[in-house]
């Protein structure tokens, strides 16, 4: 504090740290594992128990991670004891609020769905006996539940964009295209957690042809995601003045450009879609290929969520 | 009729002494390290070489279009039936999506409450008993006038038929009640 007026540490402009990197990460997945998950079972020859790895692993991951995410979501509140606050008192106008409710939805849909695929595992020969019934609501109203679950699963991936995009005061964030970034993104980790977690826990159930055709799915979600990548760069551009300083920074200054440029398109975008292209049919279909690249895919959403947070508060213009 | 409360600050008149500042902070008892209003001196550079100062006060704006009030899920951020924007501590959640949103940094989180703080024209002590705001009143050059803009007559209102005035970052829509009388010298940066 070396000027008259005082310390000026209050106006750092990054205001949100880490776990909200994190809770985005998990809401995108959990919403991308369950829409995956949905999307195989509705093919044909998947849709009757026993049900493929991919659908389990859809099914423990989607709750699971959604749980976890607003867990962190939760204790990062400066005033976590008043989370309860949230429930009961809404602005429809705040993408917060919106959030909120989708989340209120989702949750329970997502456990429905849970309980319909281990219906074995958990009512039947399981400690929820007393829950059957759940299980066979969600079994006997399937396609109606999973419809509705899939518009849910897509608000909340895209509500994690409209969040940040609905500040104006960082420019980087400010832009129509983040929740179609942050939705593409989504599904994409939540394919890939899919795919890791059906390969490694439910290995004879997981089909190799769902395997591949999730994996393909996969490769033209990250072409979608550069795209949209590069149209938010080039929109910030063409905006001009301190939107397009603020896009010009956060391409190439410090840390958070070398994560942009190594982790988020490198590692997360360029060498999934490389390796695709380049690897012989035989290799690329294995199994240990497959859990690598998706785990390549995770670490760069991860870093992706990380990267527009921190570089979007700190590049202001 | 409803007050619609505005201030000016004088670019000319102030001298950047931190009076207002200091003011602010005794008569709303504001912890140590934070603040709700500062003045920044800047040093200015004009084309013909010779020097100045310009003057930032760094407090909230009072926007009509409220960033912080919309994003707000508990309504906690609100505008008062006089145009003055406040936080009611008993709706605040923390999750400061109020103190992300406002462009223009005019937030910090309150060391006891851990409830988002900012400048209040001092509604809840000064303003109830008829005193106008702290800062206002300490002012030695009088630079900062504050009133109500839906009284044709008030002195604000004289001062922004007289003076030329802008608001900063008025391009985001947010149309802030805080009137600057830029500096007679060099350009504006808004
Ligand atoms: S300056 Fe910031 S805190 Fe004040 S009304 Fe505007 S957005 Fe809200
Ligand atoms: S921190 Fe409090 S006042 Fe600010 S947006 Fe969240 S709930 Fe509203």
């Amino acid at each position: 504090m070396n000027q008259i007026w005082g310390s000026m540490e209050q106006y750092n402009t990054v205001v949100w740290h880490w776990p909200i990197a994190v809770y985005l990460f998990l809401a995108g997945l959990s919403a991308g594992a369950i829409i995956s998950a949905i999307v195989v079972k509705w093919m044909k020859g998947n849709d009757v128990s026993p049900w493929d790895g991919i659908i389990k692993a859809g099914a423990i991951l989607a709750p699971v991670t959604i749980g976890a995410g607003l867990c962190l979501l939760i204790f990062d509140l400066t005033r976590p004891l008043m989370f309860w606050k949230l429930l009961i008192h809404y602005n429809f106008g705040s993408v917060m609020t919106i959030g909120v409710l989708a989340l209120f939805a989702y949750m329970p849909v997502s456990i429905l769905f849970l309980f319909g695929v281990f219906k074995k595992e958990l009512a039947v020969d399981g400690p929820f006996k007393f829950l059957a019934p759940i299980a066979d609501l969600a079994l006997n109203y399937g396609k109606a539940l999973e419809a509705i679950t899939l518009v849910l699963a897509v608000g909340v991936g895209a509500y994690t964009g409209f969040l940040l995009s609905a500040m104006n005061s960082y420019p980087l964030l400010n832009t129509p295209v983040l929740p179609a970034l942050f939705l593409a993104s989504g599904v994409s980790a939540g394919i890939s957690a899919n795919l890791v977690v059906g390969l490694l826990f439910f290995t004879h159930s997981t089909k190799d042809a769902n395997v591949s055709y999730l994996h393909g799915l996969d490769v033209k979600v990250i072409f979608a995601e550069l795209f949209f990548i590069f149209i938010l760069f080039v929109g910030m551009m063409y905006q001009g003045g301190a939107t397009a300083h603020a896009g010009a920074a956060a391409l190439g200054t410090g840390g958070l450009s070398t994560l942009l440029w190594v982790g988020v398109i490198g590692l997360g975008l360029l060498l999934p879609i490389g390796l695709n292209f380049a690897l012989p049919h035989g290799v690329k279909h294995s199994h240990a290929f497959v859990i690598f690249n998706a785990l390549i895919v995770l670490v760069g959403v991860l870093a992706l969520r990380y990267y527009m947070l921190y570089a979007g508060q700190t590049f202001v213009g | 009729m409803a007050k619609k409360y505005a201030m000016v600050h004088d670019n000319n008149l102030c001298i950047g002494c931190q009076a207002c500042n200091v003011a602010c902070r005794s008569e709303n008892k504001i912890p140590e390290s934070v603040y709700r209003l500062q003045v920044w001196v800047k040093q200015e550079e004009y084309p013909n070489g010779s020097l100045g100062y310009e003057y930032h006060r760094q407090s909230c704006v009072h926007c009509e279009n409220t960033p912080c009030v919309s994003v707000c899920p508990t309504k906690a951020s609100h505008v008062n039936e006089d145009g003055i924007v406040l936080v009611d501590n008993d709706l605040c959640v923390g999750c400061l999506y109020c103190v992300a949103a406002c462009p223009y940094q005019a937030r910090y989180v309150h060391p006891v409450t851990k409830a988002p703080d900012k400048c209040t024209f001092c509604h809840e002590s000064r303003l109830s008993r008829g005193e106008e705001p702290a800062c206002v009143t300490v002012c030695p050059t009088e630079a900062l006038v504050f009133g109500d803009l839906n009284d044709p007559k008030s002195k604000i209102n004289k001062v922004l038929s007289e003076r030329v005035t802008y608001r900063q970052k008025e391009r985001l829509g947010t149309q802030p009640k805080m009137y600057i009388v830029p500096n007679h010298k060099g350009g504006i940066n808004s």
